[in-house]
């Protein structure tokens, strides 16, 4: 008991000391070294630890500047990107800035609020594009304030050009923005043949097929069609896949149930200790904690101690039964 | 055989414990690893084996690393005492316990492996690259999605200029070829490798199907791209399908493991808390007892031996159907036709657990039972096949659908607006700021980082997916708005040196890069 009180006071002792260690530092935040060890060495592992995470890479310096979380609404520039989706679809986005809008809104008048924004998509296909040489265009008619739209150009295999633009109410388009051109790709085979690595028509059809793994004889019209309902694409990064590759059956209602044996003890801490014959390992204070898995059926569990010096052996056998009964009702 | 291995960037020192650094331990374990010990075995056993293989810029930089390899090492430890633990728990469930004791070894093996190669693993690719087993190929720099970068091409350039002097730098030797990412290829881009001396490159069918004029031998050879001349292999999908196919693959055998009855999720909450995430959720732990057995929820233990014995079996039925495949082309092509089989490397072992495995029957099979086939990589073939024809190939990706709606679609396509526009003001930086040293260019050379960063195209495919999103738009977000602070501090002149080094600590990523490869 002596001892215990003696121990006790000089906890207090240390937590008095750690007390104004801990006030000294807020002070003069200087990295108190001698009383720490001390601490260190008195309290144990877990301090240690808990210090040693603090200092074992080096912090990032703070930010010293207001970060903004969220990315700006625009960046203050005229500007029209085209990009292509697939051999049908068209992806444009845009930033119009106050300014040309403004400019807009003083050159056209009354006739600005009675415009509409529109984007006008050419097929530039193997031209040098100047804004009126172009095979064709259609119009798309986009939602007020939209700054993004994708484009139905019904043609695969050709380029094109957007221009996003005001239509006056009397049918005149004023382009207000230009885009990149873009090529999309073909929605099959090429037309056009090699001269030099001629194919017959029917041997390209095989291999056609074959390339997009479907045998011997696919027509070539439907050989694509039908590679797209494989499904045998790439799924992206690995455990993110894992989500994508296969998703889990729905499960409904489920219940499941089962039972773990917990088998514990002391003894002294240099005893020998074995359960059902294997040899365990005590903690520093002679305590020990088995866990297992415990199917139906009987266990036998004898759990043996022998002291260190061999002169003295102690058994204790827990008997355990598990038998584990079933039912279900489905009401209704 | 082309595998494709690549992780996004997922380093946070910041955090002691970050959910999404388990990507890459999972890798390691689950498919690096096997890997490695598949090509010791091999060469031990003198089987001549050629395989070509992506290490990503991102995967190899993490690899390399010196944090997360004492993350890692810390990670395994845990899992080999979790081993230990279920040996015990199981020892009146005999086909657990024994199951128990397989992870213990599997995990003692992946730890020594890694220590015996100083724990770098890129050692262990480089020195099968250096016997000519293995050809390691590289990928764009943190794996942006080049057909969608088309409108700002000097991105795909530094995509690639940093990738290959990145891969210089770790292999001592240029790269050969390249996995563009996600297969995208988009018209007019092999001329942007063909400037940083990268000779081939691979798509998906369509993109070489499609091309023009079409191609004489379909996918079964090669082509050279007009105007750049770089070759340009394509995917079979005859043998795709056997391997990726969820209804038709061998992945789907009854006999192999199931991926979803994880101890992590299975076990009782306190007894598996140490082992999962520290905020109590529960994760996969890799520690799985259970075969696919069939489709409902029932499922039995798994028996390692039926797998093996499945897994040699379909190496077979590959093989053959290769062979069959090879005579057949061969009869009306008249010339040796190249079969291309490429995967995701994390497919073998992490998804598909018996995966290496497979590839080890494979590979010794085609070396030891026949004389039909034969491996080989597409530098060796271009030596041995030098005449090839010349076309356009046809923009494509192995992305959904084929083309780049995976990466395009109502809840990512809002991320481009940004990335362009960073892309362009890089470009406006490297114009207005052409030669300087110090602080600015470590300012410079971090905006070129984080502008990679935001650009993986990792981060557009999980918002496409729908799940767990947040993690994806917090990246692209905070790469973004760190690249928007460094352009306007550079403009301003006003760089805050004690914010620069906190961001160059976290994305350390590339200390050898260079801003001006962005032009």
């Amino acid at each position: 008991m002596a001892i215990i009180r003696k121990l006790k006071e000089k906890v207090k002792k240390i937590a008095q000391k750690k007390k104004s260690v801990a006030k000294k530092k807020t002070v003069v935040k200087k990295k108190p070294s001698p009383t720490i060890e001390l601490k260190k060495e008195i309290f144990g592992a877990q301090e240690i630890k808990v210090e040693q995470t603090k200092y074992s890479h080096p912090e990032p310096t703070r930010v010293s500047r207001f970060m903004p979380q969220e990315l700006p609404a625009g960046y203050g520039k005229d500007k029209i990107v085209l990009q292509v989706r697939d051999p049908w679809w068209l992806h444009a986005f845009w930033e119009v800035s106050g300014s040309t809008v403004d400019k807009l809104r003083q050159e056209l008048k009354e006739e600005f609020s009675k415009s509409k924004w529109i984007l006008r998509a050419y097929d530039v296909s193997k031209i040098n594009f100047n804004g009126n040489n172009a095979h064709r265009y259609f119009d798309v008619y986009i939602a007020e304030g939209a700054t993004s739209w994708y484009i139905d150009t019904a043609a695969p295999g050709r380029s094109w050009c957007v221009d996003l633009g005001l239509l006056l109410p009397g049918g005149k388009f004023i382009t207000v923005l230009r885009s990149n051109i873009v090529i999309t790709p073909l929605d099959g085979p090429s037309e056009e043949t090699d001269e030099e690595w001629m194919i017959p028509e029917e041997l390209f059809a095989r291999l056609y097929g074959m390339g997009f793994g479907l045998g011997r004889s696919s027509p070539i019209g439907k050989a694509w069609q039908e590679r797209v309902k494989q499904s045998l694409w790439s799924s992206g990064i690995t455990s993110g896949a894992s989500f994508v590759k296969k998703q889990q059956k729905q499960r409904k209602f489920w219940f499941k149930v089962d039972c773990e044996l917990i088998v514990y003890g002391a003894t002294e801490p240099d005893a020998k200790v074995t359960v059902q014959d294997k040899e365990i390992k005590l903690r520093p204070d002679g305590t020990f904690t088995l866990r297992f898995a415990l199917p139906d059926g009987e266990q036998v569990i004898p759990v043996k101690a022998v002291s260190a010096d061999c002169i003295e052996e102690r058994v204790i056998t827990p008997v355990v039964n598990r038998k584990t009964k079933t039912s279900a009702l489905v009401k209704g | 055989m082309v595998l494709h291995g690549h992780l996004p960037f997922v380093r946070h020192p910041e955090h002691e414990d970050f959910l999404e650094e388990d990507w890459l331990y999972e890798a390691i374990t689950e498919t690096y690893v096997p890997l490695i010990l598949m090509f010791e075995n091999l060469t031990n056993d003198n089987i001549d084996f050629r395989l070509t293989m992506t290490l990503s810029p991102t995967l190899t930089s993490m690899l390399s690393d010196s944090l997360l390899q004492e993350r890692y090492l810390k990670h395994l430890n845990k899992l080999i005492e979790l081993s230990y633990k279920e040996i015990e728990r199981t020892t009146w469930q005999g086909q657990f316990h024994n199951l128990a004791l397989m992870y213990r070894d599997q995990f003692c093996k992946t730890r020594d492996c890694f220590e015996r190669y100083h724990r770098n693993l890129v050692n262990a690719f480089k020195k099968f690259q250096d016997m000519g087993k293995l050809e390691v190929i590289t990928c764009g720099a943190t794996h942006g999605y080049f057909p969608l970068m088309e409108a700002c091409k000097d991105s795909v350039r530094a995509q690639v200029r940093v990738a290959v002097s990145h891969y210089e730098s770790v292999f001592g030797r240029p790269p050969r070829g390249i996995w563009l990412p996600e297969c995208g290829y988009y018209p007019g881009h092999d001329e942007i490798l063909r400037e940083a001396g990268i000779r081939y490159f691979f798509t998906d069918s369509h993109g070489l199907l499609h091309g023009t004029p079409r191609p004489k031998y379909g996918v079964f050879a090669p082509v050279y791209c007009k105007g750049s001349g770089v070759a340009c292999f394509s995917r079979d999908l005859e043998s795709s399908k056997q391997v990726w196919s969820s209804v038709e693959g061998y992945p789907g055998d009854y006999n192999y493991r199931e991926f979803y009855r994880d101890i992590g999720f299975d076990l009782e909450y306190d007894y598996i808390k140490p082992y999962i995430h520290p905020d109590g959720i529960r994760i996969n732990t890799g520690i799985k007892y259970y075969r696919i057995t069939g489709t409902t929820n029932h499922k039995e233990p798994y028996m390692p031996e039926w797998a093996r014995q499945r897994a040699a079996e379909h190496a077979g039925n590959f093989m053959f159907n290769r062979q069959k495949q090879v005579e057949y082309l061969y009869n009306f092509m008249q010339k040796k036709p190249i079969i291309v089989s490429p995967y995701d490397a994390e497919l073998f072992g992490h998804w598909w657990y018996e995966g290496p495995q497979w590839l080890e029957f494979l590979i010794r099979k085609i070396a030891c039972d026949q004389s039909d086939i034969r491996m080989i990589t597409p530098s060796e073939y271009l030596v041995e096949n030098p005449r090839n024809q010349v076309i356009n190939p046809s923009m494509s990706s192995w992305g959904w659908k084929g083309y780049s709606e995976m990466w395009l679609q109502g809840s990512n396509d809002w991320i481009y607006r940004h990335l362009h526009a960073a892309s362009e003001r890089m470009t406006e930086l490297v114009k207005s700021y052409p030669d300087v040293n110090g602080l600015a260019k470590r300012a410079l050379n971090q905006a070129l980082r984080e502008l990679l960063l935001a650009q993986s195209s990792d981060w557009a495919f999980i918002l496409g997916t729908g799940t767990h999103t947040s993690y994806a738009e917090r990246r692209t977000k905070d790469h973004l708005l760190r690249f928007n602070r460094l352009y306007e501090d550079v403009k301003a002149g006003a760089i805050d040196e004690g914010w620069l080094s906190g961001v160059e600590y976290k994305d350390n990523i590339f200390p050898g890069i260079d801003y001006k490869a962005h032009q």
